[in-house]
């Protein structure tokens, strides 16, 4: 689907003083007749004018897209190019990382068994088997045979069997993939899935290249995954607001920082079915096979990296609180909020101090 | 002759004030929808469009909520101030704050995030 694009290039204080200054030119023109008097006071005004302008802010460029199974929402305060830049990023990432896709890049590596990587499938592989180990297999990206067993990717919704279960989770595990160099090679039935982390990777990459074009503030928001380069033009704070798991399109809470940041939810509520009165969410354990923790709701990772809050948001939700908790502790190198099934909230010490309108628990170290 | 002129760049400068408090304020509207937090707990979320009464609990104390015409008002309260009352009607802006009863109605606008996550 094709972007849409709003244009809004200037404010209605930009036109104001746009008139303002039309005005101002022809009064001084007409102004020259009636001597040195006129002419000081006239200089007066522009100056005026010129010290107020200073004050409009521009309005940024923004863009509404489908990709990745989701709606993207684009903010850039900087070009119309820039703009197309990231929407052609997202798409092209999109066909090559789609698993569910059968002409993707991707599904093309998972039917053959064996492939040679290059550019971003190589980056992206290499980083999920360093974040797979870094969370000890919590965030594992082999896990697409049991999302497929569930029936997830297609909407056939299906409550495995144990046996079942028992068939399909040897499949499951990094230790199937065998890296040797750029060259990939994986065990009979195994199959990678960058679902966990390629909305991530996409956003952190959309950033990096609007940073080298030399842009200065943007907002991306793609679906359970938002991204924020530098400062708001108006010199405020980022507010990102956490979606309440029992009514997603309300905020329970609010995140407010400065500066660049990437933001993960993981929900169990943002995909699930209910077969005989059970719900099913789509964030699987890959050592069971089933549904991870049934009494976190979310949770949220702030981190500097898009890739890394992808990951860790389904890891951690995998982990449960207290195993995420303790992974917390041994890392620096990000912050979390978890909002569980009976609604109460855990903050991590970092983002406790930009977190407001709920109330919470911060977890220490 | 020259005291004249002064005013004038006066005059014009109130009118540049003016103009620009016009411009960066006018932007607020009405919400749809007003937050009920009590004890810093979201516990309603109200839709302004539908007309109601709500009663909200904190220990023994109580305030009652009022929707009507797209408005959200605290029409009677069991604390002794009765702020939250005095507050009246309204649709936007500043909270409706009852301190006593740690209760307060928030309104959505545009600009309360700029993203939402989940």
């Amino acid at each position: 689907m094709r972007p849409v694009y709003s244009n809004t290039h200037l404010s209605n204080c930009q036109i104001l003083f746009d008139s303002f200054f039309r005005f101002c030119y022809t009064f001084f023109k007409i102004s020259f007749e009636f001597g040195d008097l006129m002419k000081k006071l006239m200089i007066c005004i522009v100056l005026i004018a010129l010290l107020l302008t200073g004050c409009s802010v521009s309005e940024p460029e923004e863009a509404d897209l489908y990709a990745m199974d989701t709606l993207m929402k684009i903010k850039i305060w900087g070009e119309h190019e820039d703009l197309v830049l990231v929407t052609d990023e997202i798409h092209r990432l999109d066909l090559l990382l789609s698993a569910a896709d059968s002409g993707s890049l991707l599904s093309q590596i998972n039917l053959s068994g064996s492939a040679e990587l290059s550019g971003d499938i190589l980056t992206l592989t290499q980083d999920a088997l360093s974040l797979s180990e870094k969370t000890g297999g919590a965030f594992d990206p082999t896990v697409y045979p049991l999302v497929r067993l569930w029936g997830f990717p297609d909407d056939a919704y299906h409550v495995p069997t144990q046996e079942e279960l028992d068939e399909t989770l040897p499949l499951v595990g990094t230790e199937h993939i065998h890296m040797d160099g750029s060259s990939i090679t994986l065990d009979k039935g195994t199959m990678l899935d960058f679902g966990a982390i390629a909305k991530g990777y996409a956003a952190q990459q959309c950033v990096n290249l609007l940073e080298e074009n030399g842009v200065e503030a943007a907002l991306l928001s793609l679906g359970g995954n938002v991204q924020t380069l530098g400062t708001k033009p108006d010199g405020t704070a980022w507010n990102i607001g956490i979606a309440d798991p029992d009514n997603p399109s309300q905020a329970i809470a609010q995140l407010s920082f400065f500066g660049s940041k990437a933001l993960v939810t993981s929900g169990g509520y943002q995909r699930f079915f209910e077969f005989n009165g059970v719900s099913y969410h789509h964030i699987l354990d890959p050592k069971t096979g089933m549904p991870a923790d049934q009494t976190l709701a979310s949770v949220t990772i702030l981190c500097d990296n898009g890739e890394v809050a992808d990951a860790y948001s389904t890891a951690l939700f995998v982990m449960g609180l207290e195993e995420a908790t303790e992974f917390w502790k041994t890392q620096n190198d990000f912050d979390a909020v978890f909002i569980m099934k009976d609604r109460t909230i855990y903050a991590t010490e970092g983002c406790a101090e930009l977190l407001s309108g709920c109330e919470f628990t911060v977890i220490k170290r | 002759m020259k005291t004249r002129y002064w005013i004038l760049i006066f005059a014009l400068i109130v009118v540049i004030c003016a103009v620009l408090t016009v411009c960066f304020f006018s932007e607020t509207s009405a919400s749809e929808q007003a937050y009920v937090y009590s004890d810093g707990a979201l516990t309603m979320t109200l839709d302004l469009k539908e007309n109601g009464e709500y009663r909200v609990r904190f220990g023994e104390d109580w305030n009652i909520i009022t929707v009507k015409d797209g408005k959200v008002a605290v029409t009677s309260a069991s604390c002794p101030s009765q702020d939250c009352v005095k507050h009246g009607f309204s649709d936007r802006g500043a909270p409706i704050v009852c301190l006593p009863n740690r209760l307060t109605i928030e309104f959505s606008s545009d600009a309360s995030y700029d993203a939402l996550i989940g």
